[in-house]
């Protein structure tokens, strides 16, 4: 019985009890709330703490990021650092990575796709410091490559300088060759150290990277993954200077030049170029100037909005959540010639390595040599295609349609209409329009028509499609209807010209030669030719009858911005209209009119005033009750027609307004329906401003900016979207950043085009209003503490400040008690000062950096100075101390004649109650020109001056910077890093070969002081015994005589000669101890000088060991370097 | 050495005063050529004189070349210095011909501005300093610029012989907000200011009276001021006039004035100014005619941001500023009815602030 196994516990599936089990498990699933709640009192405020730390770390300084979030322009990436460090590998196993394609060769941006909302431009940085600069400014994360074999090198330290002055960008490291170091545990130490000394140069835990060796040429491909993905998860702060300029990295650089003027002056003239890039920054508006750096101050030609090249994938062509392989593939790298197709505005270009001919079938071919071919196999024109076709636009229409040349003008064109018609049977013609101007271009307009003139609603023979390209900025397109004189006229001249093919239907005019009989209706029809002259005749008749038939809306944008009407003609069309419209309604105003219309004729002399002359007469109508009743719904105590300001919600109020808006709105029963909305909306917005305002109070000021931003942003975004036309757009907002445009600069300098690498990066930076003029700038500067000379006074110094790369020559000034600025001669150590230079305005609180020279050859850190723009003025007001010597010519009591601090009584006139002093202190005044030596001069002091002393003027001399401004052009060079600008004095002497001048007065010698020696202070008997004791003279001469200390005899007692004696013994039993104590010490000493002199040599000869070890590490590395750069080519270059 | 910035050619006399100002803003260099060659007095006026000697005086650095015939004038703008400025304004206008640009000036200056004008306080040609302070001013606090912004009118002065005496006093800003003002909202408030100097102190009631009958009808919050100048104070010439404006309840601000005419009564005076009050208020919008130009350029240098306005149609001036600005500043507005504005012919402008950052003011 007992072996029989118990029955097995089966719960209850089912039942009261399932259902409590039920309860429970889920209970004990879910979030308990106890389990975080702290224990104790002390660690409930901990936690506290925390929460509030943690939250502070999430603030910033709220800063606007006008980069759109949905078509962002691709991130720049930038890959830095030393020659032979792996970039153009990291470069190609990136690109390899996103787009499967591996690039033989790597030169300029790459852009690449690499997500659904991102791209990527990896640019790669050479060795160079101006393109260090550069590239620094515009950069949005830099991959720093360091040699981890053998750790940091100057330029990278230099760049992160750089990148410090520019805002500071992102920074990645990467640590290559360590695959070079053996031993793991000096590869943990390597790894440590230099991450360590990366982390106190960028922030404690910067992200760096380590890439083991290479594999066919790559790094290995998981390394490049998880440095991708790091790369597309990277967040960026807006920086406050790339916020507020537009600018492109250009990844193309064509010449325009006709090749006939560059022929004739022998490619010296100025060339036109274009620029093409991504726009980054803030909005590239019209008219503003561009600074390429290394280049200069450009005028922008022109600028064009092209197709995307490498294009982000939209909702249409991706659906899915990861990018399809075939996104992957895109690549733009212009420079580099992936696939040898190059797309301009109008244009495609096809490179074709060698020589390419057709039928060569084993030769691989690429993309365009394809279209090429392509293209070539086609025997006949699209005319032909399409004549051949038959297209039948709907499927019972019993004619196809036919593709008519349209070479001829419009009277041939007009003859051909007729014929048309007289052809067709006429009885399907106006049901169908295919491609008429009412029908391509405003419906609306079309109804307007349509409704006052009968003639016109039959006339649809129009068979032309207008062009939109010429068509002036509009913003509404209804108000294509007003057009004025000038207006039309360019239309009739464009239309005149154009030959293109068209398609249209057979059967559509009807009417055609009705056309002229009423063509002093409204018809605006730019087409015919004939009605031109005609319908200018009778403009002023047809503006009459179409003002008084329909209400006119006028493009107020167009009439301003790009007719040639005068103010004035513009408002009196305005009126001509208003009083056409009111001259129905009453005489009255009419009247006032004509009395405005003789004002202005003569009030020629009284136009600049900004109140207009007040006219009774014109005010007369507010006599009138009604008229003063009439704007009672303009109070807060009048009742309103509004339905948005009837917001008190009374069923009263409701109900009356909807009696009142009923009858006006029953006609369209949508609108009101959507007014009701908007009016529920808005009562539903006030509801819940009144009574949500506690919980909206409760938002911090940091979430109320965020807040302000975005709404703001989002009005920028909606506020022109509704502008369909681009060239308007443009117009009005410029060209958003991640636009890919093409910008034509002329007048560019040739060498730009015939030196141009693409290895080094174009930057095209635009500039602001204020940017573009010239002034003194006021910086506070400091002298890098790598830096290991001082920089002097009126030294050039090349400055990397805004876009901008120049040379100047400041001036150190340091602010002397508020009261002056005054002259340093040298910048201070471990301190800032001021620099005043002429140069080109920068906004204040833009950081700057500043170089002795940016030669690659200058030994030790290049970075001289780092600051910061204060201020920005037309003048200075720096001054350096004069001080203006001479010596006593004759002393009375107080005053003294003073000789040789001037040299005519001209001078001395000047200085007049100047303040002097003497060396001793005692203080003085100028008082007047002596006759007889020339430039002395009499001076009250406030003692008695002595003839040996110096009075000396102290005067300040006010200097101002020299004008000199010198733009780094290194892109214009053949051999870009040797720019060199204005030298050092020091550095001309020594390349003239020219010695220092030695001024004898300025040689340093030995100063001779005798020793003066002063007349002992002689007090007269009789003054002396009038003194007071206290004051009268105490010294008195030394005893002669011994006293009686000195001179009494001492004899000793037995016990007492005993007592001395003992001492005595004592004492030289003491002495003798001490004695032979040193001596032993003295011995123990030598003993250990020879022992530490014994360890020394040890040491030396470990150190020597040590550094013989190390030289020959970076002997291996230089040979490696340099094998590496014959195995691989001339790609990298070893400075 | 130094770029050639482009110089910007203009003709006429008209419009004298925005360009110059827009000069300025801008750095570009201006040419303003034919300025009355046809008039039997040919050349600048006192007056325009007057305003460039004021222009040169507030800014470092700038050079105004005038030809030798004085119809043509060359403008190379400095910086906008500011500080303490004292200057007498010709008998031929009145200060608020000169305030109206050194206003647009005086925010982006190096110093906070602290001018005195001396002349004339009110006429018929430009605003009168009551409007300037209780007008002008308020419209440049919509862009943010309004602590220690201030008009004390020491002295009137009535024209001809003037003698009035006013201190504007102008904080600098960085960078002025953006501008998004689309509801007028409805009148909440009138106010005005009558005063009248070495006339009977009566005109000024009696002005007040006049335009209470017409103004009562509509709202009780109206109050009308007597303001009241003696002995010194009073200027050198007798005159009254009143000055009225309604605000709303967004702070749209409508103004009128009407100043005494010789054999015209104080009432008529009154109710030339209250019905020219009516008139702009039944204009509507949310700035008026006067200040078009004032809020449009403020509009263009705010920040890279679409600033929005709804106003009535624009004024001869406004029209010559737009394409002024367009040629200096590169900006364009977006002009189109305003929506919801029904029968009346406003219009909303918009435009994208060209990111305007005050250089001139110092960090140090």
């Amino acid at each position: 019985m007992d072996d029989r196994p118990h029955k097995a516990h089966r719960p209850s599936q089912s039942g009261a009890k399932a259902e409590k089990k039920k309860g429970k498990e889920k209970q004990q699933n879910s979030f308990n709330e106890k389990a975080f709640a702290p224990k104790s009192g002390r660690r409930a405020e901990r936690q506290g703490r925390r929460k509030v730390e943690k939250d502070q770390t999430r603030l910033h300084v709220p800063l606007v990021n006008r980069t759109p979030d949905d078509e962002p322009p691709p991130v720049i990436v930038a890959i830095v650092g030393p020659p032979g460090v792996g970039k153009t590998t990291l470069l190609k196993s990136l690109v390899r990575r996103y787009t499967k394609q591996t690039l033989s060769e790597a030169k300029g941006p790459i852009t690449v796709v690499a997500g659904k909302k991102r791209r990527l431009t990896f640019v790669e940085c050479n060795n160079d410091l101006n393109s260090m600069i550069d590239i620094g400014k515009i950069v949005d994360l830099v991959l720093l490559m360091i040699d981890g074999s053998f750790g940091f090198e100057m330029e990278s330290f230099e760049f992160l300088n750089v990148l410090q002055s520019h805002g500071f960008p992102k920074v990645i490291g990467i640590l290559t060759h360590l695959d070079l170091i053996k031993k793991a545990a000096t590869l943990r130490d390597t790894k440590k150290a230099l991450k360590k000394r990366f982390w106190t140069e960028i922030y404690q835990g910067a992200k760096l990277f380590y890439l083991s060796g290479v594999l066919n040429g790559r790094y290995p491909d998981t390394e490049i993954l998880n440095l991708s993905r790091f790369v597309s998860v990277m967040k960026f702060r807006p920086l406050v200077f790339r916020n507020t300029h537009p600018y492109l990295l250009a990844d193309r650089l064509e010449d325009l030049t006709p090749r006939e003027l560059i022929r004739t002056s022998k490619g010296k003239c100025d060339r036109t170029v274009t620029v093409y890039g991504y726009i980054h920054g803030t909005n590239l508006r019209l008219g503003t100037k561009v600074h390429i750096p290394g280049v200069g101050d450009l005028d922008v030609k022109s600028i064009a909005k092209l197709g995307d090249p490498c294009p982000l994938p939209d909702m249409n062509s991706e659906k899915r959540r990861k990018l399809s392989e075939k996104k992957k593939l895109l690549v733009h790298a212009p420079m580099s010639d992936v696939g040898g197709v190059v797309y301009d505005k109008d244009a495609v270009y096809v490179n074709v390595p060698g020589s390419f001919t057709r039928g060569n079938a084993d030769v691989p071919q690429g993309e365009g040599e394809r279209m090429v071919m392509d293209l070539q196999d086609v025997n006949s024109t699209l005319e032909d295609a399409v004549a051949r076709s038959s297209i039948k636009l709907f499927g019972s229409s019993s004619n196809a349609l036919v593709v008519e040349d349209n070479t001829g003008h419009g009277e041939h064109e007009h003859e051909q209409h007729s014929n048309d018609g007289d052809e067709d049977d006429g009885d399907d013609a106006d049901s169908i329009i295919s491609e008429d101007e009412a029908f391509s271009e405003d419906e609306e307009m079309e109804d307007d028509e349509s409704g006052p003139s009968p003639g016109t609603s039959a006339h649809t023979g129009r068979s032309q499609r207008r062009q939109p390209t010429r068509v002036l900025p509009s913003i509404g397109k209804s108000s294509k209807r007003d057009i004025e004189y000038a207006e039309s006229d360019s239309e009739f001249e464009y239309n005149e010209g154009d030959d293109y093919k068209r398609v249209r239907f057979d059967e559509t005019d009807n009417h055609i030669p009705s056309d002229e009989d009423d063509d002093d209706d409204d018809e605006q029809d730019a087409d015919n030719d004939e009605d031109l002259p005609k319908w200018k005749r009778n403009i002023s008749h047809l503006l009459e009858s179409s003002s008084s038939q329909r209400p006119r809306r006028r493009d107020w944008t167009k009439l301003i911005y790009s007719s040639d009407l005068t103010p004035a003609q513009i408002l009196s069309s305005n009126k001509e209209e208003d009083s056409r419209e009111s001259e129905e309604i009453s005489t009255e105003i009419d009247e006032f009119f004509h009395v405005k219309k003789s004002d202005s004729t003569n009030d020629d002399e009284t136009l600049d005033q900004t109140k207009d002359p007040l006219n009774p007469r014109a005010l007369q109508q507010w006599e009138d009750e009604e008229m003063l009743d009439s704007i009672r719904n303009l109070f807060i105590t009048g009742a309103s027609g509004d339905a948005d300001e009837e917001s008190e919600g009374d069923a009263e109020g409701a109900s009356f307004e909807d009696l009142e808006s009923g009858p006006v709105d029953t006609t369209n029963e949508k609108s009101r329906a959507d007014a009701l909305a908007a009016k529920k909306a808005e009562l539903k917005r006030k509801f819940d401003e009144q009574y949500d305002e506690p919980s909206s109070s409760n938002v911090d000021f940091y979430t109320e900016k965020k807040d302000e931003m975005a709404r703001q942003l989002e009005l920028n975004r909606a506020e022109f979207a509704a502008i369909e036309d681009p060239e308007t757009r443009a117009l009005v907002e410029g060209y958003a950043p991640g636009a890919y445009v093409r910008i034509e600069l002329g007048d560019v300098p040739c060498e730009l085009v015939n030196h141009f690498d693409p290895t080094y990066p174009i930057i095209v930076g635009g500039l602001l209003a204020a940017e573009e003029r010239f002034g003194f700038v006021q910086v506070r500067i400091k002298r890098h503490r790598w830096y290991t000379r001082t920089l002097k006074t009126n030294d050039p110094l090349i400055f990397s400040l805004g876009w901008r790369r120049f040379q100047t020559v400041p001036i150190y000034s340091l602010d002397d008690h508020s009261i002056r600025m005054r002259m340093l001669k040298y910048t201070p150590e471990h301190m800032h000062c001021y620099g005043t230079f002429y140069g080109p305005v920068t906004l204040p609180n833009i950081g700057f950096c500043a170089f002795n020279t940016l030669t690659s050859d200058a030994p030790g850190f290049r970075v001289a100075a780092t600051g910061v723009v204060l201020d920005i003025d037309r003048s200075v007001k720096i001054v350096k101390k004069l001080k203006l010597t001479g010596v006593p010519l004759k002393i009375f009591k107080n005053t003294a004649f003073i000789k040789d601090m001037f040299s005519s009584a001209l001078e001395v006139a000047k200085f007049e109650g100047a303040n002097i002093r003497t060396v001793s202190g005692i203080r003085g005044q100028v008082k007047k020109a002596l006759p007889k030596p020339d430039g002395a001069f009499r001076a009250t002091f406030e003692d008695k001056v002595l003839m040996s002393d110096i009075v000396f003027l102290r005067a300040w001399y006010s200097i101002e910077p020299r004008k000199f401004y010198n733009p780094v052009t290194s892109l214009l060079l053949s051999d870009k890093n040797q720019w060199s600008g204005m030298r050092l004095t020091g550095q001309v002497r020594r390349d003239e070969g020219q010695k220092t001048p030695l001024n004898v007065n300025s040689t340093y010698k030995r100063i001779e002081r005798p020793e003066r020696r002063f007349n002992p202070l002689k007090i007269p008997a009789k003054l002396q015994s009038a003194l007071p004791y206290a004051s009268k003279p105490k010294l008195m001469k030394a005893q002669s005589r011994q006293t009686y200390m000195q001179k009494r005899a001492v004899v000793m007692e037995p016990e007492e000669k005993k007592a001395v004696a003992l001492m005595q013994q004592i004492r030289a039993l003491r002495k003798d101890q001490v004695a032979r104590r040193k001596e032993k010490k003295s011995e123990r000493r030598e003993a250990q000088r020879k022992k530490t002199e014994k360890e020394e040599a040890k040491q030396l000869e470990k150190d020597k060991e040590k550094r013989k070890e190390h030289m020959r590490a970076a002997g291996q590395k230089s040979k490696r370097e340099a094998e590496a750069e014959e195995g691989r080519g001339s790609k990298r270059r070893k400075t | 050495m130094t770029l050639p910035s482009s110089l910007i050619q203009f003709s006429g006399h008209h419009y004298i005063r925005h360009r110059l100002v827009l000069s300025i803003l801008s750095g570009k260099p201006i040419r303003i050529d034919k300025i009355r060659p046809d008039d039997k007095n040919p050349g600048l006026r006192d007056y325009e004189i007057s305003l460039l000697r004021i222009l040169e005086k507030a800014t470092n650095g700038t050079v105004i070349e005038i030809s030798v015939t004085g119809t043509a004038l060359l403008l190379k703008p400095g910086i906008i210095s500011g500080g303490t400025l004292t200057h007498e304004c010709p008998l031929s206008r009145s200060v608020g011909y000169f305030l109206d640009p050194l206003i647009m000036l005086a925010p982006f200056a190096k110093k906070p501005f602290q001018l005195t004008l001396r002349g004339i306080t009110t006429d018929d040609h430009d605003l009168s300093v009551d409007l300037i302070r209780t007008v002008t001013l308020p419209h440049l606090q919509l862009f943010g610029i309004s602590d220690g912004l201030e008009l004390r009118i020491k002295k009137r002065g009535s024209p001809p012989a003037g003698g009035g005496e006013v201190h504007f006093l102008c904080p600098i800003v960085k960078q002025v907000t953006t501008l998004n003002f689309i509801e007028p909202g409805k009148i909440k408030r009138i106010r005005g200011i009558a005063h009248a100097v070495r006339v009977s102190p009566q005109f000024s009631n009696r002005m007040i009276e006049a335009s209470r009958s017409v103004l009562n009808r509509y709202i009780p919050d109206i109050y009308l001021y007597s303001d009241v100048y003696k002995g010194e104070d009073s200027g050198k010439s007798p005159g009254y006039a009143l000055s009225l404006l309604a605000e709303s309840t967004t702070s749209a601000i409508y103004c009128a004035e009407a100043t005494s005419q010789p054999g015209v009564a104080p009432e008529d005076v009154a109710l030339l100014a209250t019905r020219s009050l009516l008139a702009e208020i039944s204009k509507g919008g949310c700035v008026d005619e006067r200040h078009q130009t004032l809020v449009l350029l403020m509009m263009v240098l705010g920040s890279e941001d679409v600033g929005r306005c709804r106003m009535g149609e624009p004024t001869l001036r406004t029209i010559q500023f737009l394409r002024d600005v367009h040629s200096l500043f590169g900006t364009t507005f977006k002009i189109v009815p305003a929506e919801s504005s029904g029968s009346s012919n406003q219009l909303m402008y918009s435009c994208y602030g060209t990111g305007y950052v005050n250089v001139n003011r110092s960090l140090a």
